[in-house]
């Protein structure tokens, strides 16, 4: 090629836009481009709230955990059972987390970007009217999540969102559960997502939720940092409060089990943040401390139960070597057997931590994982059975914790020994965050997809409704 | 297609102040060899732009024979006036304006020449207007595109400013805040308006720590209004939790503090930019006292004292003394409350240079200016230096255009301006940029060192690779012209030890440890090395304390040895779960910068305003730091993104040619269209 030679004019000509998958949950909304392997966009599903000279001010993403606002107060569009509670708000949410990533508040004049040559005369037509009717997604198809108990309602709404407010040219509702199955490459299986306020289980054979068979409970995330709160309150000698780095100026080292003595902030009278504001943000050390600390008992059996050797588990636990962890005031304490109590309820409801302040009811039996899974197996057919045990998918956040996977596996051995179980969750992180994001990436990638999308001109002849006959 | 040459490959990053640009690839990597200010002036025609701000003068024609005099003195004063300033540094009179002038004054010329009896016609000059930035679109704000249009335009000046060739490759260096559409839309400007075979386009945060030459850093980019703090770990850029464009904590922050503080004293804004900018304005680490104030006081009558101490190197000193103790000082936070309120401090004084006089003679001070321009500009003079952070007051050389009258002879000629300097005296409010602002706006956060500290946490914190975190913290990168104030970084990694970093693990050995938990070995050597020292759990993160390693983690040799345990087995563990997930940080370090870029070194301080930095004032491309030698008007790693640049596209056009999908290839592009940049962008 001669450097001096001008390139051929060869130009694209096309117009191919990739789809764009929003799985939106309790705790974090996932937002990115079909066929890409993690969701460019993550943001707290959790918004901030203040006012400012006078006018309602509100904060998206990362930005409220980071900084504090004057009488700053904290939001969840969602309801603690996954689906949507304050719609005007969920909208806002999601779209802050597509618009702020991935497609940008709005596409430009196309007069103005640079590549159209323009005669004389011909730049200022009015084109004013069609940018302001321009929408967020007039370009791109959007597929969308949901848990596998959406009421009708809800899965209407959001298809109306979808096409009046965002202008999105094709639309499809998925069910996570599905989503997590397609990720992890199978079209059946057990899919248990232990997310942060839920735990569900979903049956899907060959692509399709088995409705009975679903299943889900409170007992998620948020569900252990509430056991956590109880321990820390519970704690000897003087129960562990939690002081969030924000209110904090600067901490001295002390030694483990000693008061802190930190130099805290303070606020302007009637300026500090609301009370949800800090909650949020205790939840950011505790979600550390689960990352860190909590250790799930991996079996076999109970916590509670005498092991093999005769020797009571929670003696083998005490013996383990406790973990260290320091609190933002400074305060430091070695867990010992703590750290395998706060997650046994998940499977052992009687070993739950009493807390009476708690906005967690003490969890019943029928709550716990095992009895999750036995009661969707119930749901179904049995001739599947089998052949789901073999296929359990495990996803969501919370099963990150430490020996999680390998007590469900010794659960599920123990209540079905004859059939082969066979456990598959991934070891990358961020697969086993983002698994039913994954399963939508891979979804609306599918040539075989095209015809699934519910096009904007279906949606005008039909309304709403089609959701229920298209997105089964 | 043929390979491509270091000498053909362009690089552009784009930043809120100034875009940095080079075409080829030297010998050794020097800093950007030019400097466009990311801003362009809205042209006559809507829609279009001009790099320079370009002010139209009627005025009467003036009789006959002379008519080519102006002209001439126009071109003439015009290299007269760029001619000391080439030899300073920012200015370099742009040779494309020049060209630029006389086309446009052509038609005025024909008519001159086409008869002389048009005595009244107006002519119309058009001349650069260097003095004022007024009208100026700036496209680029907190790192989001603002201006699409003056975008673009900016980007085809400076592609056109260095007039490639076809066979260019082009790296663009990306900011953060650039959404994925925005990204799309510059790939296809880029592709169809410069036709170039191969575009690359790179985050900025990653281009560091090419320049860095790590895999893994958590990068903070102080800019000039926001900070962008971006964990990368392998090469790999973590998006989800990345601080991108926290705004109202870049350098504009600090001047705006100076602002506040010394607005009443007659400082106007530009004063303050060029203070923050000079080497006087320090930010001191928290406890020492601020001279002046009582603990200090004693050493102030005795300078010669302190000028025995060897006050005079005139280096930043950066072993500041530290206070005498928490006790005695509140620190500065404490401190500065009471500063104002009694007014301790004396005003800021303007010492020297009324610009009136200075016009009378300036022809001797241009003398003393161009003498001032080739020396540093050290106050010689000053018999005893004290080091800057014990100094009550200091000066610094504020520099401004003067318009100078125009010489009786020829009335006509357009305006000139020369640059004038002149010290002013600050106060102690020069230790003060980064303390809180009193109008905190809407952040209830103290200030900027906590905002970004606080970042800084979360985006580590974010990482999903628990085990990657540790070195994270170990590898802190602090970049971008906002943090070139003096002992910005220090102060923010004693922000971090202060808030964030975890106690010592002395804290850790107490008797609530299990008795079965076996002595851990501080040396790790001498009695049986624990097995899992080794294995898969070992901490990667280098720094961590031995100590507190054995302690939190002797739970695995155990696993390791004892298979009849009902622990859980290792390998599962390790394969499931990110292992070795200690709290952090237990400690926090820069990197530091590689040494093996002679250019890139640290130049002394020059005390040049201006210079150092982004520029407001800057017009027009800087010929600048030609080559090695030159004064390299101190940029140091501040801009390691464009080393970064440098290095990466090295690395990608020539080494690599494109195996590894580095680029995206015109073919590519002309297929998959603008939307397959993800694939390629790094």
């Amino acid at each position: 090629m001669n450097p001096s030679i001008p390139p051929s004019t060869a130009e694209y000509g096309g117009d191919e836009v990739s789809a764009i998958v929003l799985d939106p949950g309790f705790s974090t909304t996932r937002a990115g481009f079909a066929g890409e392997d993690t969701p460019k966009s993550l943001i707290p599903t959790y918004y901030g709230k203040y006012t400012s000279e006078g006018q309602d001010r509100l904060i998206f993403s990362d930005d409220v955990f980071v900084t504090p606002r004057p009488s700053l107060s904290v939001h969840n569009p969602m309801g603690r059972d996954g689906i949507v509670e304050d719609w005007d708000m969920a909208e806002k949410v999601w779209e802050y987390s597509f618009t702020s990533r991935l497609t940008g508040p709005r596409p430009g004049n196309p007069f103005q970007n640079g590549l159209n040559d323009i005669a004389d005369g011909e730049l200022p037509t009015e084109m004013e009217g069609v940018e302001t009717e321009e929408k967020p997604l007039a370009d791109s198809p959007l597929l969308m999540s949901e848990c596998g108990w959406n009421p009708t309602k809800a899965r209407e709404k959001t298809i109306e969102i979808a096409m009046e407010k965002w202008g999105t040219p094709a639309f499809y509702l998925a069910k996570n559960g599905v989503l997590a199955a397609f990720a992890s490459g199978k079209a059946s299986a057990l899919v248990v997502d232990v997310g942060a306020s839920n735990i569900s289980v979903t049956p899907v054979h060959d692509g399709m939720v088995l409705k009975r068979g679903v299943q889900h409970s409170p007992l998620g995330g948020d569900y252990i940092s509430s056991q956590i709160r109880a321990l820390f309150k519970a704690n000897t000698p003087q129960p562990i409060t939690i002081t969030p780095h924000y209110l904090i100026s600067s901490k001295t080292a002390v030694d483990a089990g000693q008061p802190s003595q930190a130099k805290y902030k303070t606020f302007p009278p009637g300026k500090a943040p609301d009370a949800s504001y800090r909650t949020l943000l205790e939840e950011r050390t505790l979600s550390e401390f689960k990352e860190c600390v909590v250790q799930v008992w991996p079996g076999p059996n109970k916590l509670s139960a005498t092991g093999p050797s005769g020797v009571s588990n929670e003696e083998v636990a005490k013996s383990n070597p406790g973990r260290p962890f320091e609190f933002p005031d400074g305060y430091n304490q070695v867990f010992g057997l703590d750290r395998y109590r706060v997650v046994e309820s998940l499977f052992d409801a009687k070993a739950a931590i009493p807390d009476t302040e708690s906005p967690f009811p003490a969890p019943t039996q029928a709550q716990t994982v095992p009895e999750l899974i036995k009661n969707a197996l119930n749901g179904v057919d049995v001739d599947i059975r089998p052949h789901l045990l073999a296929n359990v998918v495990v996803t969501g956040a919370s099963s990150l914790l430490h020996g999680f996977t390998d007590r469900l596996n010794q659960e599920l051995m123990q209540t079905y020994p004859g059939p082969r179980v066979r456990i598959s969750a991934p070891g990358n992180t961020a697969e086993r965050k983002f698994g039913s994001w994954i399963g939508g990436s891979i979804l609306a990638s599918l040539g075989t997809f095209h015809q699934m999308w519910i096009s904007k001109k279906e949606y005008e002849e039909h309304g709403p409704t089609i959701v229920e006959k298209r997105c089964k | 297609m043929p390979p491509f040459k270091d000498e053909h490959i362009l690089i552009i990053a784009p930043g809120s102040q100034v875009t940095l640009a080079q075409l080829g690839l030297p010998e050794s990597f020097t800093p950007a060899r030019y400097r466009f200010p990311t801003r362009m002036f809205p042209a006559e025609k809507k829609g279009e732009f001009e790099p320079y701000k370009i002010r139209e003068r009627r005025q009467d024609g003036k009789p006959s024979n002379g008519t080519s005099a102006p002209k001439e003195d126009v071109e003439m004063k015009d290299a007269e006036t760029s001619a000391p300033e080439a030899t300073g540094n920012n200015e370099a009179a742009p040779k494309p304006e020049n060209g630029e002038q006389e086309d446009k004054k052509d038609p005025a010329e024909g008519q001159d020449t086409n008869g002389e009896t048009k005595k009244e016609a107006q002519q119309i000059f058009y001349e650069e207007d260097i003095t004022s930035d007024e009208g100026a679109i700036y496209p680029l704000e907190n790192g989001h595109i603002v201006d699409w249009p003056c975008f673009f335009a900016l980007l085809t000046h400076v592609h056109n400013t260095l007039s490639p060739p076809f066979h260019t490759p082009i790296m663009l260096i990306s900011q953060p805040a650039w959404s994925a559409r925005d990204r799309e839309a510059i790939t296809q400007f880029v592709f169809e308006k410069f036709k170039t075979p191969a575009f690359c386009m790179m985050d900025s945060a990653l281009a560091i720590c090419y320049g860095y030459g790590t895999s893994t850093a958590a990068v903070v980019d102080v800019g000039k209004g926001k900070v962008d703090v971006t964990a990368v770990t392998d090469f790999l850029v973590n998006e989800h939790g990345r601080g991108i464009a926290l705004e109202g904590c870049g350098g504009d922050y600090m001047t705006d503090r100076l602002q506040e503080l010394l607005g009443s004293k007659g400082f106007t804004r530009e004063m303050c930019e060029q203070l923050k900018r000079s080497n006087i304005t320090e930010i001191l680490p928290a406890g020492t006292p601020l001279p002046g104030t009582a603990a200090t006081a004693r050493q102030n009558p005795n300078p010669a004292a302190a000028a025995s101490t060897g006050g005079q190197d005139g280096g930043p000193n950066d072993a500041v003394p530290r206070g005498p103790g928490e006790g005695t000082q509140t620190g500065p936070e404490g401190t500065n409350g009471e500063d104002e309120d009694e007014g301790v401090l004396d005003v800021a004084a303007i010492v020297s240079g009324n610009t009136s006089e200075f016009l009378a003679n300036r022809e001797k001070e241009k003398a003393e200016k161009s003498s001032s321009k080739k020396g540093s500009v050290d106050q010689s003079g000053k018999p005893i230096r004290l080091p800057n952070s014990k100094k009550e007051k200091a000066s610094f050389q504020y520099e401004e255009y003067a318009r100078l009258e125009p010489e009786k002879d020829a009335p006509n000629a357009p305006p000139r301006y020369i640059r004038q300097t002149r010290e002013i005296e600050v106060g102690v409010e020069r230790f003060l940029s980064a303390t809180p602002k009193q109008k905190t706006g809407e952040r209830l956060t103290s200030n900027i060192l906590e905002d970004i500290a606080t970042q800084i946490h979360h985006t580590i914190l974010s990482v999903p690779d628990a085990s990657k975190r540790s070195e994270l913290w170990d590898s802190l990168v602090v970049v971008g012209n906002g943090s070139k104030i003096k002992g910005f970084t220090q102060a923010l990694l004693n922000t971090i030890t202060q808030k964030y970093v975890l106690s010592p693990s002395a804290t850790i050995f107490t008797s609530e440890l299990p008795s079965n938990f076996s002595t851990p070995m501080p040396t790790g050597g001498t009695n049986t090395p624990a097995p899992g020292q080794t294995g898969p759990f070992n901490t990667p993160g280098h720094g961590v304390n031995p100590l507190l390693v054995a302690a939190t983690h002797s739970n695995n040799p155990t696993a390791g040895n004892m298979p009849g345990t009902p622990s859980m087995d290792p390998s599962m563990a390790s394969h499931y779960r990110s292992t070795g997930h200690s709290q952090t940080p237990t400690s926090v370090k820069t990197l530091k910068p590689p040494e093996y870029f002679p250019e890139w070194k640290e130049h002394g301080n020059s005390n040049v305003p201006g210079t150092s930095g982004s520029a407001g004032m800057n017009n027009g491309p800087n010929a600048g730091p030609g080559g090695p030698g030159a004064p390299s008007g101190g940029h140091g790693m501040e801009e390691a993104v464009f080393l970064g640049a440098q290095v990466a596209s090295k690395v990608v056009f020539v080494i690599d040619q494109g195996l590894s999908k580095g680029f995206m290839t015109r073919v590519e592009y002309n297929e998959n269209g603008p939307s397959a940049i993800h694939e390629y962008s790094m």
